[in-house]
């Protein structure tokens, strides 16, 4: 087990992620809101980052979020990829949330 | 005569073993057949008809499709006219089409989703037999859930555009196939709007719910505990095997229920549910919660926004 860095665009704290734990688990274990945490099992999409830098390695995910054009541009689901070297991401898109608040009946949590 | 129960759910999965052993091991459902391709057919240990759910592996997370059970071959000829007269699109299925059942509708849902009706499925048997019975089987696994109890989908609302597939979803099942609406809750400026709907073909508080997002998809199927110890001992076997919870034990203002959520390996989400909540019957009243007490409906406990809770699903 060897430990990686997460960089997040955005945030100063560096996150810690050993190479058998998903990249969305590091970032949820020190409740750092700049990603959703969703279903963590690839279906609902609302993790949804761009890897800018780095290797990793890929599990189950939904094609309804993420298409196999973005997912070669690094457009992955964060509670789907397990770092092999340090990484540099991007949360990307929060669409879901975004629709569902301007429908103006779902109250959700003010973007962070 | 008429609908009467929610006879299966069809579940895509995105790795159909790990969605096996979930399904088995912490829900405790019992397998009953696998098809060539690996398709998956499960029960409740209390449920007597063949199946209650399909897994199918599949690149998408979701609900492929469900399924109520109606008392006879007329009431499906009987829903077919109603449901053409409704403007609503129904097929026939020959029998086999729904795997181990007879004839067969698709219909599609004013929400887009695939809903079928039929009236045969071949029969399995309770796992205590109906003779003499023990009042529950040895061997369970996980949970051991009874049954599956009921399904809830998302279904766009967009006022702005005049889109309100929970309204649309309401009439068809009130008006064609003579469901209750057994609570609601109403939102916007004017109270006005149809935001999420409950409603029965038993007497327990839910069958089918129909929640508001900006698309169609699947909220949660549910499955049956006898009562809140057994919600206790799930959320305990969820920690145990590590399963991504997404609500702990708690009641549910809405229908009275006690629950736990979380969500399977594809990120479908799930809950386990005991009690009956409350007897309904056709002639009793609607139950309205207003958009300001949406969230005291939800959560009774807390009242607390949690805004994933609805914005989360596959």
């Amino acid at each position: 087990m060897s430990g990686h860095s997460i960089v997040l665009a955005g945030v100063e704290h560096v996150f810690a992620c050993s190479d058998e734990q998903n990249v969305l688990s590091a970032l949820s274990a020190v409740h750092h809101r700049a990603i959703r945490s969703g279903c963590h099992g690839g279906g609902c999409g609302v993790c949804k980052v761009k890897v800018h830098e780095g290797q990793w390695r890929r599990g189950c995910m939904s094609r309804a979020h993420v298409s196999a054009e973005e997912e070669a541009e690094g457009i992955v689901l964060a509670c789907r990829i397990w770092p092999e070297s340090d990484l540099v991401i991007e949360a990307w898109g929060k669409l879901p949330a975004r629709l569902a608040r301007r429908a103006g009946l779902l109250p959700c949590e003010a973007d962070t | 005569m008429g609908v009467m129960r929610l006879g299966h759910v069809r579940l895509r999965v995105l790795d159909l073993e790990a969605a096996l052993d979930h399904y088995t091991g912490v829900l405790g459902l019992l397998p009953v057949h696998r098809d060539p391709d690996g398709t998956a057919y499960l029960k409740g240990w209390d449920e007597w008809d063949f199946y209650s759910v399909i897994l199918v592996e599949a690149d998408e997370a979701g609900i492929d499709s469900f399924a109520f059970k109606v008392e006879s071959e007329a009431d499906l000829d009987r829903y077919r006219e109603a449901s053409l007269g409704h403007g609503v699109a129904v097929a026939e299925c020959e029998a086999g089409e729904v795997p181990f059942c007879g004839r067969a509708l698709a219909v599609t849902l004013p929400s887009g989703h695939l809903m079928h009706l039929y009236a045969e499925k071949r029969f399995h048997g309770k796992a205590t037999g109906n003779l003499n019975p023990d009042p529950w089987p040895d061997g369970l696994k996980g949970a051991g859930g009874h049954w599956l109890d009921h399904v809830m989908i998302m279904c766009e609302l967009d006022p702005a555009r005049g889109i309100n597939k929970v309204a649309e979803n309401v009439a068809y099942f009130r008006d064609v196939l003579g469901f209750g609406l057994g609570e609601q809750v109403v939102a916007g400026p004017d109270g006005d709007v149809q935001a999420a709907a409950w409603m029965f073909c038993t007497t327990t508080p839910h069958d089918i719910a129909f929640g508001a997002g900006p698309r169609a998809g699947l909220h949660h199927v549910s499955f049956f505990l006898d009562d809140w110890s057994d919600v206790l001992r799930t959320a305990d076997i969820l920690a145990k095997r590590k399963v991504k919870v997404d609500v702990t034990p708690q009641r549910h203002g809405i229908t009275r229920g006690s629950t736990t959520y979380f969500f399977d390996p594809s990120g479908n989400r799930n809950e386990t549910f005991a009690g009956l909540g409350y007897l309904t019957q056709k002639d009793m009243p609607t139950i309205t919660w207003t958009e300001e007490n949406l969230w005291r409906g939800i959560f009774y406990h807390s009242g607390d926004v949690v805004g994933d809770f609805l914005g989360v699903y596959t």
